[in-house]
């Protein structure tokens, strides 16, 4: 029992605000306050205040050291609306609970009213409970988000994909399947059944006052569907596609972080090789402007000269000239031109060869071509030739 | 034979190496075909059609690899650098336009500075713009003028292979993570 007035520990936690806001804090890290700590904070606010915090039941004792009793934590929880999630798992403990009070509800209306009565009042208390639980889980996860997209913890991208993954996949959608009216084991799905149950007995139910208390029940839970469907809205509407988005955009970022790691190890998407275009093709300005734009910046170049040594032939004509007029009369002179350069060069090379049939030009050299139009093959380094048969007299 | 509507409009964009996009009015006729159009490059040149619902486009057995490469750079870059401007980067990309002077900040100031002025097509404003007229030109961005422009839905290959190379590596790192 506590001996102190309601008004005296109500202004005591007004009073002492700043030593209750630290232990709050330290027991939502550590999970309790430690003895010494409690010594530290009350030495440094210089009040002695151990006495009226056990004496207030403001602190329990575990052991030698303390925690904050439930109610005051969630005093301070509410005041400064920072809520821990709670797993969608916890919530089952309502649906259950609801379950066997309806239940027991349904089976009971003609039994003891006074427990039948007590049965609505706990069944409104669970409802109530149970909303709050969900509003305090949308706030907090919409506050975590924020500060997941905000980074202010700068966390690596790869560790906000994690984080993102992690609260979709144990929180979000967990808690939207508990707020989804076509799932069949949905909490909001049993108060559906609830509400329409409450609906009908409020208007035919014999006993006035349980009446009233179906209609109470029954007003309830059409606030409490308003309310719980502007959660699932916020849940399906604004977190879930920004804690999509900050996984996608931290997923792309790990991805571009990895890949600029050593972009030229990595393969790249696939784009078409296109082939070398007509000179008609109405593209070809753009591809040809494209390729110049690649030279436009010169870079140096060293051209180091051939070292190797050709051979520079010169065709002498006097020389070659001489060398016919002693064979004359050559019957087929290509033939004799090819046989002259095989002698000479052990190959057939078409430049010297075409410098040789100039002799034909030669206007003291007697020619005569063959009537009948006779062809002669003759055989280069790199062609075949098909020429006629000239004879050559003088 | 009869062929399918803007028959010659599709084999000319997509054997230049353009993307087909939504917004083309060849597009729907390449969807209603996709099935002839994919046998027909197949059988034709041995290409693979790709169509989905934001873009087609062909990839041959021999690819451009310099300019994918040099496209995926530029992505990694303004995606990274919009982030660290705490933009919101895909948004940016899917309805924003962009001004040249905006990427030019955004490269000049990048802290991938040593890979950017070591490839060709990055290293400068020049450099950068001969890259984004080869996008143009395969349709990955539409230039509005000739210092403006946005991006198409082309950009999602990209964003994708992003993904996938994310996914690949943290496979390889959390072998054991499911």
């Amino acid at each position: 029992m506590i001996k102190a007035e309601p008004v005296s520990i109500l202004r005591f936690l007004a009073t002492y605000y700043d030593i209750i806001r630290e232990l709050y804090n330290i027991q939502n890290k550590e999970g309790i306050i430690r003895h010494e700590e409690l010594t530290e904070i009350c030495g440094r606010h210089e009040h002695d205040v151990h006495q009226q915090l056990k004496d207030y039941k403001i602190l329990r004792s575990v052991n030698a050291d303390f925690e904050l009793r439930d109610v005051y934590y969630k005093l301070i929880e509410f005041i400064l609306y920072e809520f821990k999630p709670m797993l969608p798992e916890t919530f089952e403990k309502y649906l259950m609970s609801m379950s066997e009070l309806f239940r027991k509800i349904k089976e009971g209306t003609h039994g003891d009213k006074m427990i039948l009565s007590e049965r609505i009042i706990n069944l409104q208390t669970q409802i109530r409970e149970f909303l709050d639980g969900v509003e305090k889980n949308t706030v907090r996860l919409l506050h975590e988000t924020r500060e997941l997209k905000a980074n202010v913890d700068k966390v690596d991208y790869r560790v906000k994909v994690h984080k993102a993954s992690f609260w979709i996949q144990y929180y979000i959608i967990p808690l939207n399947q508990v707020l989804n009216v076509n799932y069949s084991d949905s909490v909001a799905n049993k108060l559906l059944d609830i509400s329409d149950f409450a609906n009908q007995r409020r208007l035919n139910f014999d006993e006035e006052g349980i009446r009233i208390q179906f209609e109470k029940l029954y007003n309830q839970l059409i606030q409490t569907n308003d309310d719980l469907l502007r959660q699932s809205k916020i849940l399906t509407n604004e977190l879930l596609p920004l804690i999509e988005r900050i996984r996608t955009e931290s997923m792309i970022l790990t991805g571009w972080i990895e890949f600029l790691r050593n972009p030229y190890k990595v393969t790249t998407p696939k784009l078409l090789k296109s082939n070398r275009s007509a000179a008609y093709n109405k593209n070809l300005f753009f591809h040809t402007k494209e390729f110049f734009e690649q030279f436009m910046e010169d870079e140096e170049v060293f051209i180091e000269e051939d070292p190797q040594i050709y051979e520079q032939w010169i065709f002498n004509k006097a020389n070659v000239k001489a060398k016919l007029k002693e064979q004359v009369p050559v019957q087929d002179f290509f033939s004799w031109c090819r046989n002259e350069l095989m002698m000479e060069f052990k190959e057939v090379d078409a430049e010297k060869f075409f410098a040789m049939c100039t002799l034909l030009f030669e206007e003291d050299i007697e020619k005569e071509f063959s009537e009948k139009g006779t062809k002669v093959k003759i055989k280069t380094h790199h062609s075949r030739m098909t020429v006629p048969k000239i004879k050559i007299l003088n | 034979m009869e062929y399918p509507k803007n028959h010659k409009e599709i084999v000319e964009d997509l054997m230049a190496g353009k993307f087909i996009l939504p917004s083309a009015k060849h597009f729907e006729s390449l969807r209603e075909s996709e099935a002839f159009y994919a046998e027909f490059f197949k059988e034709s040149f041995s290409y693979t059609l790709t169509v989905t619902n934001d873009y087609a486009y062909v990839v041959s057995p021999e690819t451009q690899e310099t300019l994918s490469r040099d496209i995926s750079i530029f992505f990694a870059i303004v995606c990274y650098e919009m982030d660290r401007d705490g933009r919101n980067f895909l948004d940016q990309i899917q309805y924003s336009e962009f001004e040249m002077e905006d990427i030019d900040r955004m490269f000049e100031n990048s802290s991938f500075i040593d890979l950017i002025l070591s490839n060709k097509q990055l290293k400068d404003q020049d450099a950068r713009r001969t890259l984004l007229n080869a996008m143009n030109r395969r349709h990955i961005i539409e230039k509005i003028t000739e210092d403006r422009f946005t991006f198409t839905s082309a950009y999602k290959v990209f964003i994708e292979f992003a993904i996938e190379l994310a996914k690949s590596r943290s496979k390889e790192v959390e072998p054991s993570d499911n």
